[in-house]
């Protein structure tokens, strides 16, 4: 059964440090749902995640499930289970003590432990492994025994924090596959911390972005990729990052300092305008003239699927990335070039990072 | 520019006529034998000092007092073993019994010590408590107090429970010592991962659990260690036990041998005959222990 996960007011002060590391958070996550936690190192996720498992203490605010209250609650009593970034599995026992441990321990007899542990091995793939001591395994497999030992458990909600972390890319990916596909088959509850916008923007239904101890902004991978609340979020969410320019509006135009500029959506708050920010594949370079951002052509790569232009646009310190379909010849370093950008693909920030509607 | 690297791993110095070709090698090649074997002849003379008197012991063993105070002394191994064994036996009939005593006393410490300096070094370098640094200082500060600070305490404590003559007077004093506290602490702090402790309490383990079914399996070496170290220790202590063992009927090991030493007289063969039966279970843990020993003492020393 999955369970519904409401933070209200949370903080977390460490002793001997005057800054609070989170302040007043509060965030509801459904029952069912797959949330990730995203951020910089050192943003809070991971405390937060903590907080919720139980191994950490809370300063402040109150964590329920399924509406009662757990603040007081150890660990093993809140019905969480936890996947931790270095696998901790007991390397004194074998794959199969790994995976018992926690029923052992809530005194579930040794027949129905069995039971339990050959089916969530069967699951995962792992039942030839269940004689062997963590050691002799590879990463993915030590990875899947720790999702293992967490899934044995029946618990309402899996807390994941950076699992993948420690293998290596191709692995990653299937890894990826397996966690979407279990999320489908147990319907739980599922919270995980990464600070990985790419595992965040394709496992999770929804995200939290977290910056300095406080969430950014919650929503679902497309809302936060398409309508980014902020100037953190636009930069951080997307691979290249976002490019952003300074800007000032100059009769609907949005003017990129003396290189030219683009026309801006409509509704937009004009005169506070501070920065305009645009995707790498909603550039479109051409030759200089109207409606064109001037830049000059520094580096082509070839991605093989995809060409990536970076740019000099005159008086911004930045480079500007563009990213063009297929493998594009057009361009070599040193060629002057006009971009233009679709005024609905134009993100508008204020002088304090806010979107502009 | 750098300097390339001579066949044997040195810079060439600056300023200095090179050596080269076969000369150059021979020279060499001479200068690391002699090296090797300067190095060899410190540690086989170390080696002979250390093992000498363990070989006199064995020798004056097997010899009559008479042989033994000859001028020169035996060299080489005689015939009366059994009957200095025999000599030994009649002289202290409880020669077994104290024996016995020893292991039992040494065998308690060391289980001791390795429950309580496990627990400790647990608490130590896990958890964070009011005081933590400052209690693990004062019990640090206790190994700098010399051991003949505590002996009038000790005996007069021990007088006031009773336990004169009882091997608890020996046991309980030494159930958790500074040293081992000190040495599982920073084992369990290198050792055992933060998040191993935390998935245990995530999988139900109480605190006890934790320590019992996940740290403590985890601390082999460390334990071999600790055990090697605590019951040579406790079985080799005379003064401590010279301090509340006063009945022959309560005396270990080092307090029989030093009994044969009367002042009539020393029967040099039977002590040395219960000496090399003393030494035999230490040789015994040295030789299957050594490696342990050895490993266990530098952990840490060095980054793996």
């Amino acid at each position: 059964m999955a369970s519904e996960i409401t933070l209200t007011g949370i903080g977390k002060t460490y002793s001997g440090t005057a800054r609070a590391t989170i302040a007043d958070l509060s965030l509801a996550v459904r029952a069912g749902e797959f949330m990730v936690f995203v951020g910089p190192s050192g943003c809070g996720k991971t405390t937060l995640l903590r907080m919720i498992a139980g191994l950490e203490d809370i300063s402040a605010g109150e964590v329920a499930f399924d509406g009662r209250r757990v603040n007081e609650l150890g660990p093993a009593e809140r019905g969480a289970a936890m996947v931790f970034q270095s696998y901790a599995l007991y390397p004194h026992m074998t794959v199969a003590e790994n995976l018992g441990f926690g029923l052992k321990m809530t005194g579930v007899k040794p027949a129905e432990r069995e039971a339990a542990v050959a089916r969530v091995a069967e699951t995962l793939q792992i039942s030839h492994l269940l004689d062997r001591k963590p050691k002799v395994l590879s990463g993915g497999q030590r990875q899947r025994v720790a999702i293992g030992r967490a899934i044995v458990r029946n618990p309402k909600v899996f807390l994941f924090d950076e699992p993948l972390s420690n293998l290596d890319a191709n692995l990653r990916v299937q890894m990826r596959i397996e966690l979407s596909r279990l999320h489908r088959e147990l319907g739980t509850t599922m919270i995980y911390v990464t600070h990985d916008q790419v595992e965040a923007m394709t496992l999770g239904q929804r995200i939290a972005v977290f910056n300095a101890g406080k969430i950014e902004q919650v929503g679902t991978p497309l809302e936060l990729y398409h309508r980014p609340g902020n100037r953190f979020v636009a930069e951080f969410i997307g691979s290249p990052r976002m490019n952003i320019l300074p800007a000032r509006c100059e009769g609907g135009t949005a003017m990129v300092l003396a290189a030219g500029g683009w026309r801006l959506p409509d509704g937009v708050g004009l005169d506070a305008l501070q920065t305009v920010g645009v995707r790498a594949e909603d550039l479109q370079p051409g030759p200089v003239g109207e409606g064109a951002v001037q830049a000059e052509v520094r580096l082509v790569e070839q991605l093989g699927d995809a060409t990536l232009l970076h740019l000099q646009v005159p008086g911004v310190d930045a480079t500007v990335a563009a990213r063009l379909n297929g493998s594009v010849h057009d361009w070599s370093p040193g060629q002057q070039v006009g971009l233009r950008c679709q005024a609905d693909k134009l993100h508008c920030f204020d002088a304090g990072g806010r979107a502009m509607a | 520019m750098s300097h390339p690297r001579s066949a044997f791993g040195a810079s060439p110095s600056r300023g200095r006529p090179q050596r080269t070709g076969r000369a150059g090698s021979a020279a060499a090649a001479w200068s690391r034998f002699a090296g090797h074997f300067a190095a060899y002849g410190v540690l086989a003379l170390g080696a002979f000092v250390m093992v000498l008197p363990f070989y006199y012991m064995m020798v004056f063993a097997t010899h009559t007092n008479t042989d033994i105070l000859a001028v020169p002394g035996p060299t080489w191994f005689g015939g009366h073993l059994l009957a200095n064994l025999d000599d030994l036996l009649t002289r202290r009939p409880r020669f077994w019994h104290s024996m016995g005593l020893s292991l039992w006393i040494a065998l308690a410490v060391t289980g001791l010590n390795l429950f309580f300096c496990s627990l400790a070094g647990y608490a130590f370098a896990m958890f964070d408590f009011v005081g933590k640094e400052k209690f693990f200082g004062f019990i640090m500060a206790t190994m700098l107090l010399p051991a003949f600070v505590s002996m009038i305490p000790t005996v007069l404590l021990m007088s006031q429970l009773g336990w004169i003559n009882e091997s608890r007077a020996l046991i309980v004093p030494a159930a958790c010592g500074a040293v081992g506290v000190f040495m599982m602490r920073q084992y369990i702090g290198s050792a055992i991962p933060r998040e191993l402790v935390e998935a245990a309490r995530m999988d139900g383990c109480g605190e006890f659990d934790i320590y019992w079914r996940v740290v403590l399996p985890l601390l082999g070496p460390a334990l071999g260690t600790l055990a090697l170290v605590t019951f040579i220790g406790t079985y080799n202590n005379f003064i401590g036990a010279l301090l509340v063992m006063r009945d022959q009927d309560a005396y270990t090991m080092p307090l029989v041998l030093r009994s044969l030493q009367g002042t009539s007289g020393i029967t040099w063969g039977a002590l040395s005959v219960g000496a090399a039966v003393t030494v035999l279970p230490l040789l015994v843990l040295f030789v299957v222990y050594s490696r342990r020993l050895i490993d266990g003492l530098t952990a840490g020393a060095v980054k793996g």
